[in-house]
């Protein structure tokens, strides 16, 4: 029982922190909210499916492929609506609303496209259950909790180790600073935009072979990995990634001990109760104004 | 030809106009202040010359090297060659401060050299060179000052524009930090630099203009700006 439950957690948790991770990032570079984190979640694996199955393309080069469109969406979102919004001197909070527009335009889009009914995603292995020591687990499971660890390892070392990375994070501490080190940090913001998306639909590729794909699939999953995200500490990466594994494995682990009742809603009771008595989060971020 | 020109620049914050068509040049090799109270533009000129001002306020010629560079965004300019420390010193706090003085570098890809000229900033700045794995807020307000400078160096400027460089600073700080602007300039670097102390400003710099509510009032050689009796009273506090 309990092993089985980690592993689930993991999974969870895993998703929760790619999603988690895009809502972080994007915050320190903008510092805005974009609520469109799960649609592109749910874009990913719809993308997924059509490269995976439709086209019958191997399942890492429609990973790769996904990842590009995302990508590519993510940084268009950026250019071509945050920015314009931002270049007319709207104020933050009414970007914040254009941002929840477009994800019920991903919201319906998706089902323009691919029909309303849940598509199945077709698996990526041929054996349907590995044994984990005593736990026999999908194998789809198993990836997912790599490849997003992978993730997360991959981005840590490009934020930290690479002129590039260093770079981004010196732009969204200090926009004025990085510009007057020729960093280019419009085009900075484009790329974490674009980065947000990236991780946000390699999330719909591993979820998709376990959960099938609909319209809905990223929207209660957006709305958790933001709640992943404050457990950890708004706007930090590493909050992003631990915040969303804990929130994974205490879904699972009180679904599984306590009652499913409450499946959903310890997400939204951490939320506020991390907003209450450790605004911070784990990481000890900003959350607090100077007087 | 003047490496740095301004001709009838003038800068608009919407409807304020709060720089009202100065005339300024930078020579190559020369050290020149801009001095006066605060909120008489000059940190608004020295923004705009870095392109970091917003482009549609600027109305005149900013002229480096005989091109125009008004309306360029930030960091074209640095590409160019002209690298400020900022006012405040905004460096990154969340960096190391080594860091901090490799993305000073962001645009440059000698790598041998970069170490060389990191390795020069601290001979420069020893005290940089004990806290390098330090982050940077957790600098003093003069060892920020520092690595802003330093951090401005390592794009090799071709002018180097420094924005109050003895704001917040004690004066024994002030006085060091000054040491090293003279230095940096005897050793081949064009500098022009914004500064609220005026009597440090003029011992300092070879020229000096003097900005008064967005209009340049006087310009002359330091030495003169210094022996006149009005910037004595107004500006260097004399009785």
């Amino acid at each position: 029982m309990f092993l089985r439950l980690l592993i689930s957690g993991l999974v969870l948790g895993g998703i929760y922190s790619l999603i988690a991770l895009g809502y972080s990032l994007i915050y320190k570079a903008s510092g805005l909210m974009s609520f469109v984190q799960g649609d592109v979640m749910t874009l990913g694996a719809y993308l997924g499916l059509t490269f995976y199955r439709i086209l019958g393309l191997p399942f890492v080069v429609s990973l790769i492929l996904t990842v590009l469109c995302a990508f590519a969406f993510g940084m268009l979102l950026e250019k071509g609506v945050i920015r314009v919004l931002l270049n007319k001197n709207v104020l933050p909070i009414y970007v914040v609303l254009a941002t929840i527009a477009i994800s019920y335009i991903i919201q319906n889009g998706v089902q323009l496209g691919w029909g309303s009914i849940t598509q199945y995603f077709p698996s990526v292995f041929s054996k349907s259950s590995v044994k984990v020591l005593s736990v026999s687990v999908q194998p789809e499971a198993l990836l997912c909790v790599g490849a997003s660890l992978v993730c997360m390892v991959l981005l840590h070392f490009f934020m930290t180790r690479t002129r590039f990375g260093t770079a981004m994070r010196a732009a969204a501490m200090d926009p004025t600073a990085a510009y007057s080190c020729g960093i280019n940090v419009s085009m900075s913001t484009g790329i974490t935009w674009g980065l947000s998306a990236g991780l946000a639909a390699i999330a719909g590729m591993l979820i998709g072979p376990m959960y099938g794909v609909y319209a809905l699939l990223g929207s209660m999953i957006g709305s958790k990995g933001f709640s992943g995200a404050v457990i950890g500490g708004y706007g930090n990466m590493y909050g992003a990634m631990v915040g969303g594994i804990l929130l994974g494995l205490a879904e699972v682990f009180v679904t599984g001990y306590i009652s499913s009742t409450y499946k959903n809603l310890i997400a939204y009771i951490l939320l506020i109760t991390f907003l209450f008595l450790k605004p911070t989060g784990l990481f000890n971020e900003r959350a607090i104004q100077d007087d | 030809m003047a490496l740095l020109q301004l001709v009838d620049f003038h800068y608009y914050y919407g409807n304020i106009h709060s720089v009202k068509g100065i005339d300024l040049h930078v020579d190559e090799g020369e050290m020149v202040t801009l001095i006066g109270a605060n909120g008489s533009g000059k940190t608004t000129t020295l923004q705009t010359i870095s392109g970091l001002t917003r482009a549609r306020g600027v109305r005149g010629k900013i002229l480096f090297k005989g091109q125009e560079i008004q309306g360029k965004t930030g960091d074209k300019v640095a590409a160019m060659g002209i690298l400020q420390a900022l006012e405040g010193r905004h460096v990154f706090s969340k960096l190391t401060v080594e860091e901090n003085l490799k993305t000073g570098a962001y645009l440059r890809k000698d790598m041998a050299k970069i170490r060389e000229d990191i390795r020069d900033v601290y001979r420069r700045f020893p005290r940089l060179e004990e806290r390098r794995s330090q982050l940077a807020g957790t600098l003093s307000g003069g060892e920020q000052q520092m690595l802003a400078i330093g951090r401005a160096l390592m794009g090799r400027p071709k002018l180097l524009l420094l924005d109050e460089p003895s704001m917040g600073l004690a004066p024994l700080i002030v006085k060091e930090i000054f040491v090293a602007i003279n230095d940096i300039n005897r050793e081949g670097t064009t500098i022009l630099f914004v500064e609220q102390n005026s009597k440090i400003a003029l011992a300092t710099a070879k020229r000096g203009y003097v900005m008064q509510t967005g209009s340049i009032v006087i310009h002359d050689t330091c030495e003169n700006l210094m022996n006149n009796e009005d910037i004595k009273r107004i500006y260097l506090g004399a009785s």
